[in-house]
């Protein structure tokens, strides 16, 4: 909103511990308009801080076009060269199938592109104990950001973060232009279009890559199945301090047909008690079920003076048009 | 006449011309006094009958209630009747639409169910609950609906009821003081009305002779009476005003015996009227006017209703309060009865010795013989029945929501008709002379079984006759109802065209009363047919001044059409011009030239667009002969490939302008009317499939379907896959003809959008038994097929897409496959043994909330692809197959959705089972026979559609696979989800059908409720429209939507959605053009650049913007901002860019406010949208 029309309530320059920053964005033909956007920064402060937190700088109302390249431009041409090492996006649409997490290094590493997700919101990072493998390919150039969610920005050091913050609040406090969307062209894939277009294309990745996706997949897939089988006899083999041996899935050959089959027993035992007396064999039997009848039909009858209650209060009077 | 009890009295025999007439006084009394001296002779036999029965009934009663045990006595009243209601449940079966077609109830029948309606246990007390039908919960609901119906419509002694009474009594005091006139030559009487210059006789065409010897005279009544439906309250409360038949009887010396001929008495009693209208007119201040009874223009009767205060001549003043018809007529005694049966001429031209006969002329004057008479025999029904008179509220409630009424334009069958129609019914009609109903029908038995008597027995075939006499019906269509003591057809003045209409409906509404699934309630009372067009396929209007004018010339148009069109239709009607009330001083009201007859056409579907008819063959010579002078020159004798040589009739392909009804419509009227009549006759009914592209044949996804059978082929026959195919399932709206262009159309650009099919394998061990894994498994599946199937067919490109990266629980990727032809198809397996697997997590307690979730979304999706999208799409296809204008109206609806932007919220199968609905559920019209009537109906029902409490279910099978027991838990599951949720957040409209009993498959969180109403607003809007418009309809204004309703629009690139090319673009013209040549490649097959943005907007903006998009039927994506996004404490964690506000309250306590950012969010989106978005138009005026 620029210029801010004189009714308008003034835009503080800090929320709670937030600094705003305002971002002035150029307009466009298909939207002939300046217009600002604002954004929220403090440094980082998780409830569980790691040990990057400290370099780390929390961004809140991120523009949904924002990717890391925008934030690293912002930081370093426009707000005193603090140099970004590496931006979590939250909210971010996902990009591929994901992979899985051997349980052993299976072979080659196609879980390239990896992003690495935000410790404090997104899912946890892949463990220690394995690498993830067999991620399906990119399908998007560019991912899309949710309206009014939040990234961290991680810089270099700690130096660069708090230089970062100060020269923040220097340019809210000076009123200096800063410009979103400056600086980036050609350094990241178009939108529209073209955008779309390299889209559409990388949804139909090659064959034999997919193939080698799927391949890792499975083979880091049947691994785990491996070891989980091998847990799982060993724990119905040994017992424990107390003797007892854990009971566990797997222990007969065909799983999967036994619910069912536990269904049907169950449904034929039923049946079976069904037919042992018949329903009306004795006096007291047909008297129960008559006036179970007749309660029921007094039941339904109810059930439809309520409808027909319900039906002439929504729409008044039965009459006809 | 000694004073008679209303109930059971044994009436004396006395002759029905005894001239016993009902005393003034008795109007606004009760109906004991107006009942008293209704003497009738013949009856005695039945009556007395049904007076056993009645005391039989009686014992049975007390022997019924003595049977119950004391615990059980509050519950007697529901065992009651549903021991009562199996001899109802019987006739509720018969009647429910299995009766053959056509064939006339067995003679058998009717007796059979009379003898069980007297035999069993009718008790009266058991028409107080639950009579109708069995205990069902349903027909209780119907039940109670009705007494709330009757409640409503019952008449009532209100205030204009006081009034109307009030100016019976001054007008009964004006008439007994007029001076006795005449006798008077033509031209004296004429003379002296025209010197007194207030009125001029009414009469008829032709008027009288000048020279006639006859003499006009008047003398005062001899009875003055209130007649018909207001005195027995039979007729319906109205909205618009009581009418009051008020009968003057003229004295009897004032004629001679040989008026009935030659229009004779119609000019007496148009000089008698006259001379009331006079006296009427000089001593009231009433509003006096002349009107056509029933528009019979031999009948005038002057009608008098309250003056208004803004007296204009104009018709549309403020609709009176009562109106009050004065109508002369004369003793039943008066002509001889037999002189004037319909076989009889009476009209005759001298020369003339072999003129035909007149029935209708003759019945006209029998029938204001015999109002006295008949106003005995309903006020006997009335005293004898007591379902009655609530029978004829509600049969004249069913005519006037169809748009019957006693006016000959409206059809001729009124109110009166259809009681006369059960009082008679009451008295005999059955065979060997006996009742055919039963006094101990309760109202709605005595409804049925009329609607059943209309519906299977064709009168204008074999007559009905009341009585001892055989009568055949007259022969030009007209139904006779024979009532043998009165000597009278009942429904003289019915139209064959209104009749053939009536015995549709009938056949229709009995069909859907018998129908247990659903409530037919609203559409056997409570809707209006509303117009012709949505009553008619096809509707041919024609000035009044072009045709003929006697009255003979409808017959004929008729008759020809009839003839003409023969299988083409199923049905024709006419609606004739509705005569206008005059002022007495001036002459009849001629039709002003603008009015005109309208003829409306139900179509046969598959019959017709025939281009050639086939007629008698050449040797059958008085056959072929009759078919020569029907069609002239057109008949030609051809000889056919089987070697038979027929008169034949060809016409050109509809193709070529005027489809071949129009062509055959305006043959005939050129042929049997006049060429002032065809030159003139407008023809309305194609409009809607102008708006199609392609039209509305499925022959367009004729090359589609051949490519899936030879993908199915192709598929089974490829060697070296590791599992065998069970099934190729199709899954797609273009598999089911119901897509809106069809696949053939791609725009004038190679680039089809593929058609989803399931493919299923062999069960198989070797799956891994994980839903991750098996979808990755199905990956390798696909690269197996693809592979294989480009090294067997070198026409056949393939190649595998991703999908849902997002959530790995889900189907992640399909087959694309792209025949030479241009045919593409997208492939998905379909693996059973996810659906075991994710509900087996769905049962883990231990499972996480949000992952619970997950799960519980992907198993409602794969229930979606893989069992009900196929099962929906092959049985869409069979009705489609079976329904000709079923593909037409499912296309045309969907196209409506998507001019209004709805196409994003609103799943392609829900709009599919709205517009099977019209088709299954056809109630109050019959199953549409074109695209037009189909879609309009379909709207109709739309705008009525109260989705918050109602769910849609249809029975997709068309052969009545849903069952009483499958709707009620539909229903039940219905409530449930309202209780969950009821404000709406999740399930907003909830579809179910035959095939998908969940309700949710389509509508789970789409459209949301201020979507919903949009589009209930929407339909809402072009019904009014329709009805508005009637005729003059503009079938493309339907569909136009203004964006003045919404917050932003953006207009989009127009190129991109395959529209047509803008023309003359100021820069890079010749860059653009490159570009989407490039997109013609077969790469971009499935490429939709609007659909790619719409799911990116919606992913950053759902929850603070509701996005509407048209698909590629308009370029436009229009927003409007969700009112959650009002101005509020800042808080971190919106989810939409936020503008900060500072914000002083009262208390000087100073806060931030986050308002949205709209600015910054519409640039974003012109970020987003690059050169897609051409640009934002925001802030609508």
């Amino acid at each position: 909103m620029v210029p801010m029309p004189p009714s308008h309530p003034p835009i503080p320059q800090t929320i709670n511990d937030f600094t705003i920053l305002p971002l002035h964005i150029p307009p466009l033909p298909s939207f002939p308009r300046e217009t600002t956007h604002y954004l929220y920064l403090r440094p980082n402060a998780p409830k569980l801080p790691t040990e990057t937190t400290p370099r780390e700088l929390f961004l809140v109302n991120v523009p949904v076009d924002a990717t890391e390249t925008h934030l690293r431009a912002l930081f370093a041409e426009q707000l005193g060269g603090a140099r970004v090492e590496s931006v979590g996006f939250e909210g971010a649409q996902r990009t591929r199938g994901r992979g899985i997490t051997g349980p052993v290094a299976v072979g080659t590493a196609s879980g390239r592109g990896k992003k690495r997700k935000r410790g404090e919101m997104g899912e946890g990072e892949v463990g220690a104990e394995g690498r993830e493998v067999g991620g399906l390919p990119e399908v998007y150039e560019r991912e899309v950001r949710a309206s009014g969610g939040t990234a961290v920005v991680a810089f270099v050091d700690r130096a660069s973060a708090e230089m970062a913050v100060r020269e923040v609040r220097r340019a809210v406090r000076s009123g200096r232009r800063v410009v979103w969307d400056a600086g980036v062209e050609g350094k990241v894939p178009a939108l529209g279009l073209a955008g779309s277009r390299a889209e559409h294309a990388l949804r139909y990745p090659d064959p034999a890559v997919l193939q080698q996706s799927v391949d890792d997949f499975m083979a880091a897939f049947s691994a785990q199945e491996a070891v989980r089988a091998k847990e799982l006899a060993r724990v119905r083999s040994v017992p424990d301090a107390d003797g007892f041996v854990t009971v566990t899935r797997g222990a007969r050959m065909v799983p999967a047909a036994r619910e069912e089959d536990v269904e049907k027993v169950e449904e034929s035992a039923r049946k079976r008690e069904k037919k042992k007396v018949g329903e009306d064999f004795y006096r007291f039997q047909v008297r129960e079920k008559r006036k179970e009848e007749q309660l029921g039909l007094v039941r339904g009858f109810e059930e439809d003076q309520r409808r027909v209650e319900e039906m002439r209060r929504r729409r008044g009077k039965v009459r006809p048009e | 006449m000694a004073a008679n009890g209303v109930k059971r009295r044994k009436l004396e025999h006395t002759s029905s011309d005894d001239g016993d007439v009902v005393s003034f006084a008795s109007f606004g009394a009760t109906e004991e006094e107006v009942a008293e001296p209704a003497g009738n002779a013949g009856q005695d036999k039945t009556l007395e009958a049904v007076d056993d029965g009645d005391e039989r009934l009686g014992d049975e009663e007390e022997e019924g209630f003595g049977d119950h045990e004391g615990d059980e006595q509050d519950l007697e009243r529901f065992a009651n009747h549903s021991e009562e209601d199996r001899g109802d449940v019987e006739i509720d079966v018969r009647d429910g639409g299995r009766f053959p077609k056509g064939k006339p109830a067995e003679p058998g029948a009717e007796q059979q169910r009379q003898d069980r309606a007297e035999g069993t246990r009718v008790r009266k007390t058991a028409s107080e609950l639950g009579t109708y039908l069995a205990g069902t919960s349903r027909s209780n609901i119907f039940k109670l609906q009705v007494d709330e119906l009757l409640e409503q419509i019952r008449p009532r002694r209100g205030k204009r009821e006081e009034a109307a009474e009030k100016a019976l009594h001054s007008l009964k005091k004006i008439l007994d003081q007029m001076p006795a006139r005449g006798p008077l030559s033509v031209s004296d009487a004429e003379q002296q009305f025209l010197i007194s210059g207030k009125v001029i006789i009414p009469f008829a065409e032709p008027t009288p002779p000048k020279d006639a010897k006859y003499k006009f005279a008047f003398a005062s009544p001899s009875s003055v009476n209130v007649v018909g439906s207001y005195a027995l309250k039979t007729s319906p409360r109205s909205r618009e005003a009581v009418e009051i038949d008020m009968m003057v009887n003229m004295p009897a010396a004032l004629f001679e015996e040989k008026d009935y001929l030659n229009y004779r008495y119609f000019y007496k009693r148009a000089y008698y009227l006259a001379c009331l209208a006079e006296s009427i007119l000089d001593k009231s201040t009433y509003d006096t006017r002349f009107v056509d009874l029933h528009d019979d223009q031999m009948k005038p009767v002057v009608v008098v209703s309250p003056r208004t205060p803004l007296d204009t001549e104009d018709e549309i003043k403020p609709t009176p309060r009562w109106r009050i018809n004065i109508i002369p007529s004369v003793g039943a005694e008066v002509f001889s009865k037999d002189k004037i049966t319909p076989g009889r001429n009476c009209i005759r031209t001298t020369g003339d010795t072999k003129a035909g006969p007149t029935p209708f002329y003759n019945s006209s004057l029998r029938a204001n013989m015999l109002t006295p008479s008949y106003l005995k025999v309903l006020h006997h029904a009335a005293s004898t029945c007591d379902g009655f008179r609530d029978a004829c509220l509600l049969g004249s409630t069913w005519l006037r929501q169809r748009g019957y009424s006693a006016r000959i334009s409206e059809g001729g069958f009124g109110n009166f008709e259809w009681s006369t129609l059960i009082a008679l019914l009451l008295q005999g009609g059955g065979s060997n002379g006996k009742p055919m109903l039963s006094e101990g029908y309760s109202s709605y038995q005595l409804f049925k079984a009329t609607l059943q008597v209309l519906a299977l027995r064709n009168l204008s075939k074999s007559a009905l006759v009341v009585g001892n006499a055989d009568t055949k019906p007259t022969g030009d269509g007209t139904p006779m109802l024979w009532d043998a003591l009165r000597a009278h057809n009942v429904l003289y003045k019915v139209t064959p065209w209104a009749y053939a209409q009536l015995r549709q409906d009938a056949r229709s509404s009995l069909a859907m009363l018998g129908d247990q699934l659903f409530d037919g309630f609203d559409a056997a009372f409570i809707l209006r047919t509303d117009g012709p067009l949505l009553q008619n396929d096809y509707l041919v209007n024609i000035p009044v001044t072009t045709m003929p004018a006697h009255r003979g010339s409808y017959h004929k148009l008729f008759d020809a059409l009839k003839r003409g069109l023969g299988d083409r239709v199923s049905l024709v009607t006419m609606k004739t011009a509705p005569s206008m009330s005059w002022q007495p001083g001036s002459l009849r009201s001629k039709s002003t030239p603008d009015t005109s007859i309208s003829i409306g056409l139900i179509v046969n579907p598959e019959t017709v667009n025939r281009t050639v008819d086939h007629g008698p063959p050449a040797e059958d010579k008085a056959e072929a002969a009759s078919f020569r002078t029907f069609w002239g020159e057109k008949a030609e004798l051809r000889r056919f490939k089987d070697g038979s040589i027929t008169e034949s009739l060809v016409w050109s392909t509809s193709e070529a302008g005027q489809t071949v009804l129009e062509q055959v419509v305006r043959f005939l009227l050129s042929r049997h009317v006049g060429r002032d009549a065809e030159q003139n006759a407008s023809f309305v009914g194609n409009g809607f499939v102008r708006l199609l592209p392609q039209g509305t044949s499925t022959t367009a996804y004729q090359p589609l379907m051949e490519a899936y059978k030879q993908l199915e082929t192709d598929i089974r026959g490829l060697e070296g896959m590791p599992l065998s195919v069970r099934h190729i399932t199709p899954a797609d709206p273009q598999l089911r003809y119901c897509s809106i262009r069809p696949p053939s159309d791609t725009g004038g650009r190679k680039r089809p959008s593929p058609a989803n099919v399931v493919i299923q394998f062999e069960a198989s061990t070797r799956w891994p038994d994980e839903v991750i894994a098996i979808q990755r498994t199905k990956i390798a599946f696909l690269l197996n097929i693809s592979e294989l199937l480009q090294e067997a067919k070198a026409a056949v490109t393939a190649r595998v897409g991703l999908e849902n990266q997002e959530d790995e629980s889900l189907n992640q990727a399909y087959l694309d496959i792209i025949y030479e032809s241009g045919a593409a198809f997208r492939m998905r397996i379909h693996h059973d043994r996810e659906q075991i697997l994710l509900e087996r997590q769905l049962k883990d307690k231990s499972l996480a909330p949000s992952s619970r979730e997950g799960t519980a979304r992907a198993l409602a999706a794969y229930k979606r692809d893989y069992i009900k999208l196929p099962a929906h799409t092959q049985a869409v296809a069979r009705l489609c197959s079976r329904y000709p204008a079923l593909s037409g109206t499912v296309r045309l609806l969907k196209k409506w959705f998507a001019s209004h932007l709805l196409a994003s919220h609103i799943a392609e199968e829900v709009i599919e089972l709205i517009a099977v609905r019209a088709f299954v559920q056809p109630w109050l019209w019959q199953t549409p026979s074109s695209v037009q009537t189909g879609f309009l109906r379909a709207l109709h029902w739309l705008a009525r559609w109260d989705w918050r409490a109602e769910p849609l279910i249809v029975d997709l099978s068309g052969t009545g696979e849903l069952r009483a027991a499958d709707v009620q838990s539909i229903k039940t599951r219905f409530e449930a989800w309202r209780k969950l949720d009821p404000s709406l957040n999740r399930i907003v409209t909830f579809a179910a059908s035959s095939l998908d009993q969940d309700g949710t498959t389509w509508t789970d969180g789409r459209p949301q409720r201020v979507v919903a109403g949009h589009m209930t607003a929407l339909a809402k809007a072009a019904c009014a429209e329709v009805q508005e418009k009637q005729v003059a309809l503009e079938p493309a204004s339907l569909f136009a939507s203004p964006l003045r309703d919404y917050d932003f629009v953006l207009h989009l690139d127009p190129a991109l959605r395959g529209g047509k090319k803008r023309a003359g673009a100021t820069n890079g013209t010749t860059f653009k053009n490159l570009e989407l040549a490039a997109e013609d490649d077969e790469s971009m097959i499935g490429f939709d650049a609007a659909q790619l943005l719409l799911g990116k907007l919606e992913f950053s903006y759902g929850s603070a913007v509701v996005f509407f998009a048209g698909g590629r039927e308009r370029p436009v994506i229009a927003g409007l901002w969700s009112p959650q996004t009002a101005p509020r404490n800042w808080k971190m964690n919106l989810a939409y860019s936020t503008i900060p506000r500072k914000v002083r309250s009262k208390e000087e306590e100073e806060s931030v406010t986050a308002e949205i950012n709209k600015d910054a969010i519409l640039a974003e989106i012109a970020r987003l949208g690059g050169d897609l978005v051409e640009s934002i138009e925001r802030d609508m005026p």
